[in-house]
């Protein structure tokens, strides 16, 4: 019973968010047609005749009433139509597919690192409270995880990029490379992948690493580190088994709500590297008032989320027994 | 133990990697000592431009440049801006203009082989015209009635009416296309095949990757002009094209407006050249001619006044720019510019005595004029993010004459929304394309509230005048009006550059009146047929120098670190086992 009303949960959620996807774009103003026949700013300015601007209307479909677009919308994604690109004229799966592996690379990458290193430094900064590592810590991680990701984007790339030339400075992989061998190809991605992946983790792994050391702080108080201590436990076995276990909790809910945000979040950052990924895509789509595309986006960012969320339940479940029971 | 078992294989992996990129880094210097490679990027982000066949690219100026290196056009432009033939290599007009005759280069074949013949002519306007949705400049496509074919190298075109600039606006701009692939085509803005990308031209497409935004091309050695003087042409997507020059992940790239001002710290390195050509681009304020105040023609100019164009200039785009003239055409298209018109130098006390015979006076003192009503004197000045530092100036400006002005950023689809509805007083709006007298046919646009039938009228008037001279006298009218009604003030034009490797390829230039119908990019294709280099003069270039080999430091660096940990750990071990 409870499995069941989860699941209709989240597909009310997703329904509503594929409607809301639908509709608020489209009362957005400005129409795809303004980028597709010259808006302000555009660098060849074209003069459009009502004839043209309703063959082009049929041809997208937009001539026909919203209700009937959101049904034609529905019954192709029925059948994982996504439909097709105004702007950049492909279809929208192949779109969302080619950039969606770059963006769960660099994400995924960057996450599982300042994730990992947040945990652990917090933990030490936490174990060690009031010494020099914990200041020393401290000062280091809020002072640089307070840079801008994009000024700090284009610090590496001057300093990595430019001048002592050691990472190349834009895309996820090196133009029309012939690879003789797999292993090559992976060094070629991870040798792009160092510089935003570095950005993102050290703009990132502020918050984690306080989180971490706060909960640390509560737990260290706990009266049963107290009695791990007492039965003379190693310290560095309490750390591991007693306080870190239970400081956990609260930063898997925090990973869950920030892997949404990060999909998004990363746009400075992809900007700065020329990184092909999903953000620039979805600002880009905006922009371009290009409907399908901006459906397809949303509804790709809502269901990772969604799924992150279970993720989060799941590993909830088991770090804490207790839950298990309810 | 854990952690130096994770250390260890740390190490190692470094260990691999570092080697394996030096590999890398030897086997690409060795590949390309045989071929000449250029690489360019422009200085917008994001290098995706769509598909390159004529109805895949993106509606932009770097769209159809892509397109045009694979397709060709009956005539071309040469550098100065003269029709050139090209498909065809003579024609002629009937007494009427309504009709023109083609003759075709002989021996001319598409990539795959078959021959170009008029048959080919024909249907490509035909295709053309009746998918105009998808071949998205087709803004002139409506003057084609319908063409013949009188031999294999004979085409007639028939147009509805008289189109003076027939020759670069539809015979210089529309692709032509072979039949025998296009035919059984139906929805040929979804034709994303191989094939949709044979043409005639100088380049074929090798590769293309939209999420990465690259392309590559390969000469045509059987080109009816001859084989291009570069093997292989890259075009790639960066964010920053001065570091990617630097660096040497490109060989050329452009720079525009305030950006160029990045020309400066390459003019004297040693390895690269700088050119200098105009953006063929304005900026402008649109008004709004149906709007009380906006309407009257008297308070335009006052608002002209009152703008500082110069310093404009000389704070957005760091003297990159020149103001711009109010007849909207570039004064460097000499054969359409119109030099004697009014430039509103900044005046304040001109502008003053406008407002103030028009009734608008400051009653109360606070600065800020008042309508008769006793309203304040205020507007909004919209504009997208990209002027807002222009729109903050203009504020500035504004309020020293006592005209209060609240800047609005909007993005550009609301503010094209606004601009169609006429719910606007005053719009900060930029666009290409002026140096081609079409863009006189709306000068307000994106805007469409200026109506003035003797404009109108004249305009029609100049599209079917045959006479060059009188047609050109037609068009200084139409600059007039518009420098004299004022329904838009045009601020500047600023300049661009490109900056490139001259031992890469030396022949860049900028076209006169742009590429096709207007693109003011170096990328005429000419560049790469070598036809720049005779009778070129080497002004702006510095001594060419080979650039420094890439250093072998990444690698280095991970291995010092590599065997440091190693070492380090080797000697915890020792310690302990002591």
């Amino acid at each position: 019973m409870h499995q069941i009303t989860k699941i209709a949960g989240y597909v009310t959620i997703i329904l509503a968010v594929i409607s809301f996807n639908f509709f608020l774009p489209r009362f957005m103003p400005g129409d795809p047609l303004s980028f597709l026949t010259g808006a302000p700013g555009m660098d060849m300015p074209i003069v459009l005749d009502e004839a043209t601007r309703a063959k082009l209307l049929a041809y997208y479909g937009l001539d026909k009433p919203l209700l009937q677009q959101f049904a034609d919308y529905m019954i192709k994604l029925m059948h994982g139509d996504l439909g097709w690109s105004t702007y950049y004229n492909a279809p929208v799966s192949s779109i969302l597919a080619g950039r969606l592996k770059w963006t769960l690379l660099l994400i995924g990458t960057s996450t599982l690192l300042y994730i990992a290193l947040g945990i652990v430094l917090g933990a030490i900064s936490a174990w060690n409270r009031g010494g020099k590592s914990d200041v020393g810590l401290l000062l280091l991680l809020l002072s640089v995880g307070s840079f801008p990701p994009f000024f700090l984007g284009m610090l590496l790339i001057i300093l990595f990029g430019v001048k002592l030339n050691l990472f190349p400075v834009f895309g996820a992989q090196s133009p029309f490379m012939a690879y003789s061998s797999p292993v090559e190809e992976a060094m070629d991605i991870l040798h792009h992948l160092i510089l935003p992946a570095t950005t993102l983790v050290i703009t990132h792994i502020g918050g984690v690493y306080l989180l971490m050391r706060n909960s640390m702080l509560n737990v260290i108080g706990e009266d049963y580190i107290l009695t791990a201590r007492a039965k003379g436990l190693a310290e560095w076995y309490i750390l591991r088994k007693h306080a870190m276990k239970n400081a956990l909790l609260p930063i898997t809910t925090m990973i869950a709500l920030r892997v949404g945000f990060m999909i998004s979040g990363t746009i400075l950052v992809e900007t700065v590297f020329a990184y092909p990924g999903v953000g620039m895509l979805l600002f880009d789509a905006v922009m371009y008032r290009d409907y399908p595309l901006l459906q397809g986006a949303f509804l790709i960012i809502t269901l990772v989320i969604i799924a992150a969320n279970f993720v989060a339940d799941m590993v909830y479940l088991r770090l804490d027994p207790r839950l298990r029971h309810d | 133990m854990i952690n130096r078992r994770f250390l260890a294989v740390l190490a190692l992996v470094v260990l691999v990697y570092s080697a394996s990129v030096g590999v890398m880094a030897l086997s690409v210097s060795a590949g390309t000592a045989t071929e000449k490679v250029v690489k360019f990027a422009g200085d917008v982000p994001g290098g995706d431009w769509g598909y390159p066949s004529p109805f895949g690219f993106y509606p932009r100026g770097p769209g159809y440049i892509r397109m045009s290196f694979i397709f060709d056009t009956l005539t071309w432009k040469d550098r100065n801006g003269t029709v050139i033939p090209w498909l065809a290599d003579s024609w002629e007009m009937s007494e009427d203009g309504r009709t023109w005759t083609f003759h075709l280069h002989h021996g001319v074949k598409w990539h795959d082989g078959e021959p170009f013949t008029a048959k080919d002519v024909q249907f490509s306007f035909d295709y053309i015209t009746r998918h105009r949705t998808a071949f998205k400049w087709f803004q002139s496509l409506s003057y084609i009635d319908h063409v013949d074919v009188v031999d294999d190298y004979t085409a007639v075109v028939h147009l509805k009416e008289p189109f003076a600039p027939f020759l670069v606006d539809i015979a210089g701009n529309v692709p032509m296309i072979p039949e025998h692939i296009w035919k059984n085509v139906s929805d040929p803005g979804k034709f994303v095949d191989k094939r949709a990308v044979i043409g005639t031209g100088p380049f074929k497409l090798v590769k293309y990757d939209k999420e990465q935004g690259y392309y590559e091309w390969v000469a045509n050695s059987d080109y009816f002009k001859g084989k291009p003087i570069i093997d292989r042409l890259i075009s790639l997507s960066v964010n920053d094209a001065a570091a990617a020059l630097l660096t040497g992940a490109i060989d050329e790239s452009s720079f525009w407006g305030q950006r160029a001002k990045v020309a400066s710290s390459f003019e004297d390195k040693p390895g690269f050249a700088v050119r200098w050509g105009p953006s063929y681009w304005v900026l402008k304020v649109i008004f709004n001619c149906e709007r009380y105040p906006t309407n009257i023609t008297a308070f335009r100019k006052a608002l002209a006044y009152s703008i500082n164009r110069t310093e404009i200039v000389e704070q957005v785009v760091h003297g990159y720019g020149i103001t711009a003239n109010t007849g909207l055409i570039h004064p460097d298209i000499t054969g359409w510019y119109n030099p004697d018109l009014p430039d509103y130098e900044h005046n304040v006390t001109k502008a003053a005595g406008i407002l103030d015979a028009l009734g608008f006076i400051d009653h109360d003192g606070d600065g800020v004029r008042e309508y008769s009503d006793g309203e304040k004197l205020e507007f909004e000045l919209l504009t997208p993010s990209k002027f807002a530092r222009e729109a903050e100036l203009i504020k500035s400006q504004l309020a020293e004459v006592g005209i209060g002005v609240n800047v609005k950023v909007l993005d550009m689809s609301t503010l094209d929304d606004i601009l169609k509805e006429g719910n606007f007083f005053l719009v900060i709006s930029g666009h290409g394309g002026i140096a081609n007298p079409n863009i006189l046919q709306q000068p307000d646009w994106p805007g469409g509230t200026f109506k003035n039938e003797t404009y109108s009228a004249l305009y029609k008037e100049q599209r079917e005048t045959m006479d060059p001279a009188k047609r050109r006298a037609l068009v200084f009218q139409l600059q007039k009006i518009v420098a004299e009604e004022l329904p838009t003030y045009a601020l500047y034009h600023p300049r661009m550059c490109c900056i490139y490797r001259p031992e890469k390829l030396d022949t860049w230039f900028f076209t006169r009146g742009g590429v096709g119908i207007g693109i003011p990019i170096e990328m005429n294709k000419l560049v790469f047929l070598g036809e720049a280099k005779k009778g070129e003069a080497t002004e702006g270039t510095a001594t060419p120098s080979s650039p420094a080999p890439r250093q072998p430091g990444f690698e280095v660096v991970c291995a010092i670190a590599g065997l440091l940990t190693v070492t380090y750990l080797k000697y915890r071990v020792g310690v302990r086992r002591r």
